[in-house]
This record gives structure tokens, sequence and C-alpha cells, in this order.
């Protein structure tokens, strides 16, 4: 399964302090991460699957818990909010 | 499945000098709040939706003042509107405005019409929408 995110210009994403507000604008809808909910969204630009999602992830940042099952947890979250796509 | 997994033990000239922490949390955390603009989606909903005045199954039928839809060319009742209300206008003549292309007369009758909507009929749902005490 691979997972994507909208392009670029159909986000707004704006750091605020421990959040980052994303405004979806094709429901119009804003939405309020706490990493590593904006990390994966930036990753995820280029349609990725799980495991090269973790791989990612891993090169960028020090991941101190590389757990795929939190991932899978977060993954969800995000295509539940709408803000990414499992295709 | 792109790239065979490969653990970073060589100086890999990818890896970046200085590398941010990032937790993927516990399983059960969450990680996104989302806000949905209720407020905005209903004023959307109530400019965008429509009221047919008869609906559709009765079209061509007149109405009548105490809003009953009767048939075509009875005494003192009016010819249907035209083409269906929007939300906003109706929302406007609820509050004691006056649809658009009326007379004062018809406009009773047709406001009278959309209040005696039963769910099922064509409208309901829009008419419904604009009494939601939201906004």
């Amino acid at each position: 399964m691979i997972y994507r995110a909208p392009p670029p210009s159909a986000l707004l994403v704006e750091p605020l302090d421990a959040f980052t507000a994303v405004f979806h604008r094709p429901s119009g809808i804003t939405h309020l991460l706490v990493p590593p909910a904006p990390q994966i969204l930036a990753v995820l630009t280029e349609g990725l699957t799980r495991e090269a999602l973790m791989q990612r992830l891993a090169a960028e940042y020090d991941l101190a818990d590389a757990d795929p099952v939190a991932l899978a947890a977060r993954l969800e979250e995000l295509v539940d909010a709408g803000l990414i796509r499992a295709e | 499945m792109s790239e065979p997994e490969r653990p970073d033990t060589s100086a890999d000239d990818r890896a970046p000098t200085r590398r941010r922490a990032l937790m993927l949390g516990a399983v059960t955390a969450s990680a996104v709040v989302s806000i949905r603009p209720a407020l905005a989606q209903t004023a959307g909903s109530v400019l965008a939706c429509e009221i047919p005045v008869p609906d559709a199954g009765r079209a061509g039928s007149y109405i009548a003042d105490d809003g009953s839809v009767v048939p075509a060319g009875t005494q003192g009742a009016y010819p249907a509107p035209g083409r269906p209300f929007k939300g906003q206008e109706v929302k406007q003549a609820l509050a004691g405005g006056q649809l658009p292309g009326t007379t004062w007369e018809s406009n009773r009758a047709y406001v009278n019409y959309i209040r005696r909507l039963q769910r099922g009929q064509g409208g309901f749902t829009c008419f419904a929408s604009l009494q939601m005490p939201r906004g």
C-alpha cells in the first residue's frame, strides 16, 4: 500500500510553537498536528510504502522509537483525517 | 519496498551532519486534531441548497394561501415560481423578508408551503438545515 500526501499547493502549513497548523484546501478543514505527523506529511509528498517511509524517516531523523506499529497508527490517523491517501 | 533495508552503519554521504530527534509516539497517542468548520459548512449549505415550490412530483400545480398544493388554475392560488428558491433566500423570507420575484401574497403562500414541508418531500432537508440553531 502506498501512502501519499496531497501536493504542497493543496496545503497551507504553518508551524505554531508546539503545533503545526495545516489547512487542507480541498476540504476547508484545519488540522493541528504534533510530531511526527508534520514530518510524515512532508516526506509523503512522494508516495511511499510504510516500510519505505520508515526508512526515509530513519534517514532524516534520529528515531528514538522506530516502531512499525506506531507508524501504522500515525498513518491511519492521517488517512482518517483526510490528510493523506492510502492507495 | 522500494529499496532493501540497509543499516546505516557506514559514513553515508546522504546522512545529514546533524539529525533531529523524532518520536513516533505510543500507538494510542494522537498526533492530529481536526477542526471542522461546522459553521462554515452550515453557511455553505444554506447558500447552496434549494427548495423547489412545489416539489418535482407536483410540478405545475398551484400553491394556495395556506401553502397547500392545489390543481393548476385554482382561483386565488398562485402558480409555481419559475425556479427553486435558494436556502439563503428562504432563510431571509422566514425572518420576515420576501422571496425574490414574488408579490406579498404569493410570498406568503410559498413560505407557508415551505413551512409545511415534511421529511421525504423535495427541499425538506434544505429547510431543516435552515432551522439548525447554529450560527
